[in-house]
């Protein structure tokens, strides 16, 4: 099981501030991002990613371990 | 004295004292907005005593500001806000030394202004203005001091601290899209909140206090009270020179004037007008204060200008006057401008001026 938590317009797409994923066989950051895509088309949606409150590479060939929190961040630009 | 009795509850803290007050006075910090950020950090900078506060802001004050922007009263609508939050300081604190600059940021700008702070505030509400203040704090090695809001969560950030992490570091991927109060909605304490973070980053870096939210970015949920922060490091391929800031702001942004708005110049010994076409083509304009360089020998008569002149570029009709005016841009001439039209609309304007006797001081 993963932790995954949305920010900002990320979260008004997912209509969740976080989920839980269980996942069976090995399961990459990059597949997971791909995977969350396709269910919530992003689109034009910028984000950067964390692992454990740490900013990754969103294509880093990373695999998830059970319990790693992730974390979608989109800049925010009100003030 | 009066000043240490101003200051006395945040000097009687063994971290700030006196030597902490002196430092606060001797620090200059420039805030780029004075929109709902900018009204919670600009009193707070200015009540602790810094020194010098700039204040960008291009912008008047509109009565659907009023519910966040909380140092603005319901009678200034329609005025600047950088004066009325420089009135508002100085009234606040006359210790402060403060300047309104009434003009939006941008490439030409921002370098010049920067240089004059050591801290540069991001109170601004768009993606784009960010990435130029974080490009124009590489430039000038100054320290961005980021916040902004969604709805009921907001982001606090210090970027290029010491060499550190920037902004594009943790956003790499220039998208403009992300929304604004106004598209998407806020409530003014939300604002306030990341607001007053950000002058305590401020504060803190100017004390040297505390630890910095340097490669930090701290999330705030001002619903369920919850912050996070997350951890990112510097990339060294996010970096930027002084030319390719130049490059990448400055280049086809040609300034246009209509000739009727510079009419009043034609006089004056500071301003220069620039003719770019061959000494062959009419309407022949000869203006007082004129000179004429064929665009194809400007670049190299550069020798011929003077940069601390205001120069006003025309060609037959405005065309060839905007690559004049890159050219000279690209020499570092600042006080250029394209008279949009050129000398078709200049002479149909002088004739004009020369029925209605206004003018008589130019020959065909």
């Amino acid at each position: 099981m993963i932790e995954v938590k949305y920010f900002g317009a990320v979260a008004e797409k997912t209509k969740c501030e976080f989920e839980t994923l269980s996942f069976s066989e090995q399961w990459s950051l990059e597949k997971l991002l791909q995977d969350l895509n396709e269910k919530y088309e992003f689109e034009s949606l910028t984000f950067s990613v964390a692992v454990n409150q740490k900013i990754v590479s969103k294509t880093s060939d990373y695999t998830l371990q059970t319990s790693d929190i992730v974390a979608l961040l989109p800049p925010f630009a009100g003030g | 004295m009066s000043s240490s009795t101003r200051y006395n509850r945040q000097i009687i803290l063994p971290e700030i004292g006196e030597e902490g007050q002196e430092k606060l006075s001797r620090s200059k910090v420039l805030v780029i907005g004075a929109g709902g950020l900018g009204a919670a950090i600009l009193p707070y900078l200015a009540s602790a005593g810094v020194g010098e506060i700039g204040i960008v802001d291009h912008d008047v004050i509109e009565i659907s500001n009023l519910q966040r922007q909380v140092i603005y009263k319901t009678e200034a609508i329609g005025k600047s806000k950088a004066k009325e939050a420089k009135a508002m300081i100085t009234e606040l604190n006359p210790l402060v030394k403060v300047k309104a600059i009434s003009e939006k940021l941008s490439g030409r700008n921002a370098i010049s202004l920067f240089e004059k702070y050591d801290i540069i505030v991001d109170a601004t509400d768009n993606i784009a203005i960010k990435y130029l203040i974080n490009d124009a704090c590489l430039v000038t090695h100054k320290p961005m001091v980021y916040g902004s809001i969604f709805r009921f969560q907001g982001q606090v950030s210090v970027f290029n601290y010491k060499n550190g992490p920037t902004y594009r570091c943790l956003y790499p991927e220039e998208n403009l899209n992300a929304a604004n109060c106004e598209e998407a909605g806020v409530l003014g304490v939300s604002v306030g909140i990341i607001g007053m973070l950000q002058a305590n980053e401020v504060l803190k870096m100017i004390l040297g206090i505390g630890a910095i939210l340097s490669g930090k970015i701290l999330v705030y949920n001002t619903l369920n009270n919850e912050q996070q922060k997350y951890d990112f490091e510097k990339n060294d391929f996010q970096t930027i020179t002084r030319e390719a800031f130049e490059e990448k702001y400055n280049k086809c942004e040609v300034e246009e004037v209509s000739f009727e708005s510079v009419l009043n110049e034609m006089d004056n010994d500071e301003v220069l007008f620039l003719d770019v076409r061959n000494v062959d083509e009419s309407p022949k304009i000869s203006l007082k204060n004129q000179i004429q360089i064929p665009l194809m020998h400007l670049e190299s008569k550069l020798e011929k200008l003077d940069k601390k002149q205001t120069i006003y570029i025309f060609c037959q009709s405005g065309i060839r006057s905007k690559i004049a005016f890159e050219l000279l841009q690209k020499h570092r001439f600042k006080n250029i401008k394209s008279i949009a039209g050129g000398a078709l609309v200049m002479r149909n304007l002088l004739e004009e001026k020369k029925d209605s006797h206004e003018f008589t001081n130019f020959i065909f």
